[in-house]
């Protein structure tokens, strides 16, 4: 199935999943980081490869990027990524005090990469079990760079079977008042016959 | 003035013209020039070779379908084809792993086919910054034919 064909009913079951999937890996990261984190509803756009930096806030923009494969009974990726201010303040609550700035030594990559490797797990688990599927994440891999440069590996690996990505979009906010801060973008780019599986499970079968 | 070549787009322009690609990462930025009537052209692409089977129309995703469309292209718009000269920068890997997969080698393949396919055209390449595992931005100057490389962790720059 291409995702062009896609209709409102099939994208809201998407979104649906995604909700889910988000709420289970809001959990994860609260109890991580001791403060509470919620998701905002996810966005979820289907859009020419060519824009999705521009969705991300423009392609020079420095982004910290975690990336792991789906593995299991579906196949697909999952992205994480931080701007680099979230990045700082999320290893300030896991690590306590890091410096004014962001400064990607060993130890904050570990950090960051087991907060990716906690929120994908979650995410899966809870898509898993929704589906009736075994999904398993595999070993995160970061990079920090331009947004542009940093999502060009997973569009890459897209765009073999397609000029289209879906983005299931995720911002994490903190209490509503409360200056957490920590915005993150969370895409699922699952591979076209993949969306299959997702859709025929969900009930949002081709019409 | 700057004119932007997003992912899998190709721009063709003559001087004052400055082609800017942004954010590559394992993507790879060709610039052709016939330094002469100051054409030149920029591509931005993903994946190394388009496969047979492919269907007409997506030669932007693709380096070498995409040198060859940029090469007629600057011929019929009046470049010289004996004069035009490349320059090529990206084809990173942004995540470094202990382990080779065939995704994380795309950088490199991208890069190699870049050369290839210049070398089977006869196109005099001038110059490259290719490889490593950072972000880079280009700008490729109508005007003069220099290419430009930014990175993010780098405040220097390099010039091609």
């Amino acid at each position: 199935m291409s995702f062009r064909e896609l209709n409102n009913i099939q994208l809201d079951a998407l979104k649906e999943i995604s909700n889910i999937g988000m709420g289970h890996a809001a959990t994860a990261l609260s109890q991580m980081i001791g403060q509470t984190v919620r998701l905002r509803v996810p966005h979820v756009t289907i859009t020419e490869i060519s824009q999705v930096p521009e969705h991300l806030g423009g392609a020079e923009n420095l982004m910290v990027g975690i990336t792991l494969q789906i593995l299991g009974d579906a196949r697909g990726s999952i992205m994480l990524l931080f701007p680099q201010e979230s990045a700082h303040r999320l290893l300030c609550s896991l690590l306590g005090h890091q410096g004014k700035t962001l400064i990607m030594n060993e130890m904050a990559v570990s950090a960051l990469k087991e907060v990716g490797n906690i929120l994908a797990s979650a995410y899966l688990s809870a898509l898993g079990r929704l589906l009736n599927k075994t999904l398993i994440p595999s070993v995160p891999l970061l990079a920090y760079d331009m947004a542009g440069a940093v999502v060009d590996y997973v569009l890459i690996e897209l765009s073999q079977s397609s000029d289209l990505a879906l983005m299931v979009e995720t911002n994490f906010v903190g209490e509503p008042g409360e200056d957490l801060a920590i915005k993150g973008h969370f895409f699922l780019m699952p591979d076209p016959t993949t969306l299959d599986i997702f859709l025929s499970e969900v009930g949002g079968v081709h019409v | 003035m700057s004119d932007r070549v997003s992912i899998a787009q190709a721009r063709i322009d003559q001087a004052p013209v400055v082609l800017k690609a942004s954010g590559l990462g394992s993507c790879i930025a060709v610039g052709i020039y016939d330094p002469e009537s100051r054409l030149g052209g920029m591509g931005h692409m993903l994946l190394p070779f388009r496969p047979k089977q492919a269907p007409l129309g997506s030669a932007g995703k693709y380096v070498d379908a995409r040198i060859f469309q940029m090469v007629d292209e600057l011929v019929r718009a009046g470049a010289s084809r004996e004069k035009l000269v490349a320059k090529i920068a990206g084809g990173a890997n942004m995540f470094e792993t202990t382990y080779q997969t065939l995704i994380n080698s795309i950088g490199a393949r991208n890069a190699r086919s870049a050369r290839e396919t210049l070398v089977g055209l006869g196109l005099p390449l001038l110059g490259e910054d290719v490889g490593g595992n950072r972000g880079r931005t280009v700008e490729f100057d109508l005007a003069t034919g220099n290419m430009m490389v930014y990175c993010a962790h780098d405040s220097e720059q390099l010039s091609l």
